[in-house]
């Protein structure tokens, strides 16, 4: 019988874990779905070693609920990825991060893995992180004494390396709804469908008036070392016709810009024509 | 040692258990009931599932604590005394155990999605059992299965 050999305690308010968590040494760490945290501890990974109280965040209504008040959603950091395919608000304001939701893990994943667990760890495969981020998202941090918001681009600060200190939890994620002229698509390509690990994943949401790109914002996950906005890219677009020349000389670029972050690698050969053919199509999709 | 209450294929249970220990062997272990299966033992292959709350889960990845006060049904207790559910009947009837590993998770998917959609499409069909994998049948003979039992429980209905 496997036994994490670590207390697990169950509270049923924010306040509670936010107290527990001001209690705490480097050896307590926040459960939600557990499909990391359990399968961490099991395997002995590094970030989990010494661990030895579990805060189950599975019982705080607070962090559960999908909001819209005018032109933001709130999203509970408690969030399952099944309810954020269910929620009419997501998929009417923000169909990249429900398509983006729906390519994870299977049926028994999203039943129990939380949105804000997805990003926490900073792993580059999150697949709502490209989404999360073309769409500006800001992220509700507490703690026992402090409440601050900070944008999930600058909370994400390493591979597997985040802003988030110890005492504190993300409670909120806050999304600006795009006005109607936005589009956008994402697109995951993973060894298999379901139950894969992304290998690279972008996000693209674009608004264009008479053909001319008013705005855009290109996001990468897997590509990339952590998830992140390719702003020279962005900048190159904006202002320029929307026509497949630009489609074609933008999905060059990104080839170039991922070749600079991450280096020449086995996988390049690859990966570098794929993420470019990716880009291109989900381009010339939203024209 | 924590003491838990919950229901266990309709019937209030309590037990004394270590907390950190997986639902998976507080249930084949603890309760003896061997029909969920481990697999991967990391979320992947669907051997494992149960439904909480109505919704399948793999036992793999929820641990005893986090069950106290849920509702939990296996594999076990779907049947009606000896009478099988018409999903099992329609497994075995359409060839769909070969090696019966991946059954039980399967079955209570397919149990959790047609609680939800009493008449799903292929696709939506495909999208529930998509984490449980069978290395056996080729899936056509599940989805078969499934179709069936939809139209069958509809009839009923």
């Amino acid at each position: 019988m496997m036994n994490l050999n670590c207390r697990i305690l169950s509270p049923g308010s924010l306040a509670e874990v936010l107290q527990l968590l001001a209690d705490q040494n480097s050896s307590t760490k926040i459960l939600a779905g557990g499909t990391d945290v359990v399968t961490g501890i099991k395997q002995g990974s590094k970030r989990f070693i010494n661990t030895d109280l579990l805060v189950d965040i599975n019982r705080i209504p607070e962090i559960k609920n999908i909001k819209k008040d005018k032109n933001k959603i709130t999203i509970g950091a408690g969030v399952t990825f099944s309810d954020l395919c269910a929620s009419e608000i997501i998929s009417n304001d923000l169909p990249i991060l429900k398509k983006a939701a729906s390519t994870i893990g299977s049926m028994q994943i999203r039943n129990r893995a939380t949105i804000a667990g997805n990003f926490v760890n900073n792993a580059p495969c999150a697949d709502t992180v490209p989404a999360l981020l073309v769409y500006n998202a800001v992220l509700e941090i507490e703690s026992l004494t402090s409440k601050k918001e900070i944008s999930l681009q600058e909370f994400l600060s390493g591979p597997y390396k985040t802003q988030l200190k110890p005492g504190e939890i993300v409670t909120k994620i806050i999304i600006p709804v795009p006005d109607d002229n936005y589009r956008g698509d994402f697109y995951k390509l993973g060894r298999r469908r379901a139950v894969a690990i992304s290998r690279l994943t972008l996000a693209v949401l674009v608004r264009h008036e008479n053909n001319t790109i008013k705005d855009i914002r290109i996001s990468s996950g897997a590509i990339t070392p952590i998830g992140t906005r390719f702003q020279n890219l962005e900048k190159f677009a904006s202002r320029k016709n929307f026509d497949e020349n630009l489609c074609r000389e933008l999905s060059q670029k990104i080839g170039e810009e991922v070749l600079a972050a991450t280096g020449l690698r086995w996988s390049s050969a690859y990966k570098l024509p794929v993420i470019q053919q990716m880009l291109f199509q989900l381009l010339m999709n939203l024209r | 040692m924590m003491e838990i209450k919950f229901t266990l294929n309709k019937r209030e249970v309590v037990i004394q258990t270590e907390p950190g220990i997986r639902v998976l062997d507080l249930l084949r272990e603890s309760f003896n009931l061997t029909g969920t299966k481990e697999g991967c033992g990391i979320g992947e292959c669907g051997a494992c599932t149960i439904l909480l709350n109505g919704l399948a889960v793999n036992s793999c990845l929820v641990l005893a604590a986090q069950i106290n006060g849920c509702d939990v049904l296996t594999i076990e207790g779907i049947a009606e005394g000896n009478e099988l559910h018409p999903l099992q009947k329609n497994f075995l009837l359409h060839g769909a155990v070969q090696c019966g590993f991946c059954s039980p998770g399967m079955v209570l998917s397919s149990y959790a999605l047609l609680e939800k959609i009493p008449n799903p499409t292929d696709e939506e069909i495909k999208d529930a059992i998509a984490g449980n994998l069978c290395r056996c049948t080729g899936y056509k003979q599940i989805i078969d299965a499934v179709k069936e039992t939809a139209k069958e429980l509809k009839m009923i209905k």
